[in-house]
């Protein structure tokens, strides 16, 4: 540890931790108000301020985080501030939060950069980086009681620090947290303070605030990166090759340039991208995020440059993607690939080729494309200049987007300047930066002026980085119990990019790895096609969950051997939070209960991000309880789910992600699916993509603490609930109807029974 | 262009924009309220929600031309400083997530209570029709239903949660 003071007007201390950096401050209210005062993000120029990089203490004994997560909506910035709070005994009703300035963690040879993606929006209790947190919390604790023991001439022992207050216990004497940071600041501390430990907690695992940002979201306040407000900017409307992977052929700017606000035609074109001068620390890289050929128009306003853009004329060539006609062709050539050899083999134990007595499940399973439609289309402002690029972006990563904006502005890093919004929705759309890429490309066009580019709906839908639809041939040889002797298994992801091809929730299922059964082989292979897949909430477990628990549950029906029990089985050589789960959500959903005829109970589990690894990730069972009309119409009725991210640090913030992602899930399960028609996506707005809305029979969804191990451990949440939704009702709709369901969306298979 | 007249949470406005401009790009890149948000552009998603002449619409779908003194209440103009019951409420019970379509679920819900001050269930789930990509809509309907058993104004800072 070193340490080091740096000599700034009230700036004082800096500790350098082992991975990034803290610094205790105290500001003047209203200096931070200024810094804050537009949007959610940090001022971003170090050495040009007095601000601290993780805490500031203002006079009013306002209590200012910075922090490095965006946010999603799954809370990642309010969990990152409770963890400072648990140690910093600050009173949370102060307590403030801003995004960190992705420049200045790399000017100050990063400030910021502690944990697993320190940068992206999912992980609110990374281990290193909450073990950071709450030594910053406490090492600012500690400063400040020292502070105060020397204010009094006092013992240090004798300082209660607790809600932003210091107390001279034997005289009740006070002073405020804001009173003493500047004092605070110059302490040198002899070590660091050590930790409590999680027993001794008092807030985190206890409380559960609410998110900090929704007083701002109800009154309307909350700056989304399509709310941001730059003095003298304009807006751009933008139209991308509807064929992806086509190429703008012709326009003609002269039809549109007389309308009325229209300012400038753009043309969008790989070909001009500058590129790094530096050598680039892309998190996800660049390959994902290459511009795709378009036209955009520059307007005063947006609906002006919308109106332009619908009116200009534009010829595409399509490329060689315009021959798949349908999105079954691309399926079918998918499903072809089943009976190739080539697959690369991700797991093989036993040997699979030597079972051939015993009864034979065998059947192809598969998911479609989906579209991950946030509500808050894709967008975001830029400015360029010969000097420099500055942007305001709702990203879900903040380093990926900071070096995509200098890959696509040419500009040093140093130069670059970017903003942090607040993120109306993304589940893995906003990971790879290509919106912003896309921004940038636009600003560079039209330079010196700020350009907020808005996609519609319709060029969201058409410009997706779709859910991969994969499918997957499965066999088992069941022994003579019924338990699968071997498995087989052949999956085929639809895409193109390795990034997008996860065995998650495939090759490492505890079933397939454990042992239980004893001859496995599991292979994948890919199908090129000009559609671009990305990351969809919990990218391909979200579809293997279905693949593989639907499978297993077919080899349940064919042994005659209860779901449940079946899975207990194939998951005893495993962790036991494994079977946990499963009993936990079943005797919650009163399983084994008979119920009247068309109806029925399912059940799956799954576990994100990694079911291989012993008390990792979080495990999660669902049991659906669906009932269907002798007509075919679905009603689910209740959802129970139990799981195992081991502790958890704000119960409901957990238990709001695992009921949204069951209603996220389970509209993947009933409704989502992409066609195409020439190689273009058909669906273009929510009129062809229906969504779940109050009015369709919700289920009640039920979240059960039961089955956590108490493991050491506080792992993710949001991907994990949308796993399991959709083969658990799959499996309900066979119990109730006796019909199996190998595909989704359940919409489109005829469910009605006699 | 035709200057159209208009009056906005309690201010008038006098609107300089094409005639063909629908509401919700009046009130965001005319008039600076922002809170209004682009969803879908075709009525379906209802997060452009706000009130006109004390109902809710989808401002997507109403161009300025016919907007000569109508009379819009927005997100920004719902109650002062964030103390309408169901602003409270949705913080209390940590109701969005990711947020974006909040304003236009509160307009909607506001509308609902001020024409139905005891809402049931079934009441909720015909009149509430937005999109909410998340899947916040148990916590929207517990949080009305809540918002009517309280009757106009119950008091804020109850710990209990959904």
């Amino acid at each position: 540890m070193t340490q080091q003071t740096v000599d700034r007007r009230q700036f004082i201390v800096s500790v350098a931790l082992a991975a990034g950096g803290m610094a205790l401050g105290i500001v003047p209210a209203a200096a931070r108000e200024r810094a804050g005062a537009q949007g959610p993000w940090a001022t971003d120029d170090p050495g040009a301020t007095e601000l601290s990089p993780w805490i500031e203490i203002a006079r009013d004994n306002t209590v200012t985080f910075l922090v490095p997560t965006p946010e999603i909506g799954n809370g990642a910035m309010t969990q990152a501030a409770m963890n400072i709070t648990e140690e910093l005994a600050c009173d949370w009703s102060r307590v403030k939060v801003e995004f960190c300035s992705i420049r200045r963690n790399y000017m100050e040879h990063g400030v910021y950069d502690s944990g697993f993606l320190p940068f992206f929006g999912g992980h609110g209790t990374d281990k290193v980086r909450m073990h950071h947190e709450l030594q910053l919390g406490a090492s600012a604790r500690e400063r400040l009681r020292t502070a105060a023991a020397q204010h009094w001439g006092v013992p240090l022992a004798t300082i209660e620090a607790k809600d932003s207050l210091l107390t001279h216990t034997p005289t009740g004497r006070r002073l405020t947290y804001g009173e003493v940071a500047t004092a605070a600041a110059k302490v040198r501390l002899a070590s660091e303070p050590k930790l409590k430990s999680p027993d001794q907690w008092t807030f985190l695992g206890k409380a559960s605030p609410s998110k900090l940002n929704i007083p701002q979201i109800v009154t309307g306040k909350a700056v989304y990166g399509i709310d941001v407000q730059v003095p003298g900017m304009v807006y751009a409307a933008l139209k991308q090759s509807p064929v992806q992977g086509g190429k703008l052929k012709s326009h003609k700017p002269e039809a549109v340039l007389g309308m009325p606000g229209v300012r400038a035609v753009v043309v969008i074109d790989r070909e001009k991208t500058p590129g790094t001068p530096v050598p680039g620390k892309a998190t996800w890289g660049y390959s994902t995020n290459q511009l795709q050929s378009g036209v955009a128009v520059i307007a005063d306003h947006y609906w002006q440059a919308k109106t332009a853009l619908d009116a200009l004329p534009v010829e595409w060539d399509a490329g060689p993607g315009a021959k798949w006609d349908t999105v079954e062709q691309i399926y079918g050539a998918a499903r072809a690939l089943h009976d190739r050899p080539g697959g690369k083999v991700l797991r093989e134990s036993g040997n699979v080729d030597s079972v051939t007595d015993g009864r034979t499940v065998q059947g192809t399973y598969s998911t479609p494309y989906c579209e991950n439609a946030a509500m808050e289309p894709l967008n975001g402002t830029a400015v360029v200049t010969k000097d420099g690029a500055e942007i305001w972006c709702p990203t879900q990563d903040l380093l990926q987007a900071y070096w995509v904006a200098i890959d696509e502005s040419g500009m040093r890093p140093e130069k670059v300047r970017l903003h942090e919004c607040y993120v109306g929705g993304a589940y893995g759309r906003r990971t790879q930066a290509d919106d912003v890429r896309v921004v940038i490309a636009i600003a560079r066009e039209y330079p010196g002026v700020a350009v907020k580019t808005i996609w519609s709906r319709e060029e969201c839908f058409q410009q997706g980085r779709y859910r991969t639809p994969i499918t997957t041939q499965f066999k088992a040889v069941l022994d003579e119990r019924g338990y699968p002797r071997a498995v087989t298994g052949k999956a085929v992801f639809v895409g193109t990019h390795p990034l997008f091809q996860l065995p998650l929730g495939y090759s490492d299922v505890p079933y397939f790895t454990s042992g239980i059964i004893p001859n496995v082989r599991l292979s994948a292979a890919s199908l090129p096609v000009n559609i671009l897949d990305g990351a969809f909430r919990g990218p391909c477990y979200n579809s293997h969950a279905f693949l593989v628990e639907t499978f297993i549950d077919e080899c349940a029906a064919a042994a005659g051997i209860d779901p449940l029990e079946y899975r207990l089985h194939l998951v005893s050589r495993w962790d036991k939070s494994w079977g946990d789960c499963l009993r936990v959500a079943a005797e919650k959903a009163a399983w084994g209960r008979p119920l009247p005829p068309g109806e029925g109970r399912g059940i799956a589990i799954t576990s994100w991000p990694n079911g291989a690894i012993h008390n990792f990730g979080t495990i999660i069972c669902a049991v659906a309880h669906v009932k269907v009309t002798r007509r075919g119409e679905l009603e689910v009725k209740q959802l129970d789910y139990a799981f195992d991210c081991g502790r958890v640090a704000n119960h409901d913030a957990v238990r709001a992600q695992i009921q949204g992602g069951a209603i996220f899930g389970m509209n993947v399960a009933l409704n989502e699916q992409l066609t195409v028609k020439a190689g273009e996506i058909v669906e273009r707005n929510f009129d062809h993509y229906p969504m779940l809305r109050l009015g369709d029979k919700l289920p009640q969804v039920n979240v059960h603490f039961d089955a956590l191990s108490g493991y050491k451990r506080w792992d993710i949440i949001g991907e994990s609930p949308v796993g399991p939704v959709g083969p658990a009702i799959g499996n309900a709709i066979f119990r109730a109807t006796g019909k199996r369901l190998r595909t989704t969306p359940f919409r489109d298979h005829d469910l009605s029974w006699t | 262009m035709t200057a159209v007249r208009l009056r906005v949470n309690g201010a008038e406005h006098e609107v300089d924009a094409d005639s063909s401009t629908p509401l919700l790009w009046v009130l965001r890149d005319h008039l600076g309220l922002t809170g209004t948000k682009y969803g879908c552009g075709i009525g379906e998603c209802g997060a452009c929600t706000v009130h006109l002449d004390g109902t809710p619409v989808r401002s997507c779908m109403l161009r300025l031309a016919t907007l000569a003194g109508a009379d819009v209440v927005t997100i920004e103009g719902l109650s002062d400083k964030g103390g309408h019951v169901l602003q409270r409420l949705w913080a209390e019970m940590n109701v969005p997530q990711c947020g974006y379509c909040q304003a236009g679920m509160l307009m909607a819900a506001a509308g609902l209570l001020k024409r139905n001050a005891h809402p049931s269930e079934d009441d909720i789930d015909a009149a509430i029709s937005n999109i909410c990509r998340c899947g916040t809509y148990p916590r929207i309907r517990a949080a009305i239903l809540r918002a009517a058993d309280a009757g106009s104004a119950p008091e804020a800072g109850s710990p209990e949660k959904s």
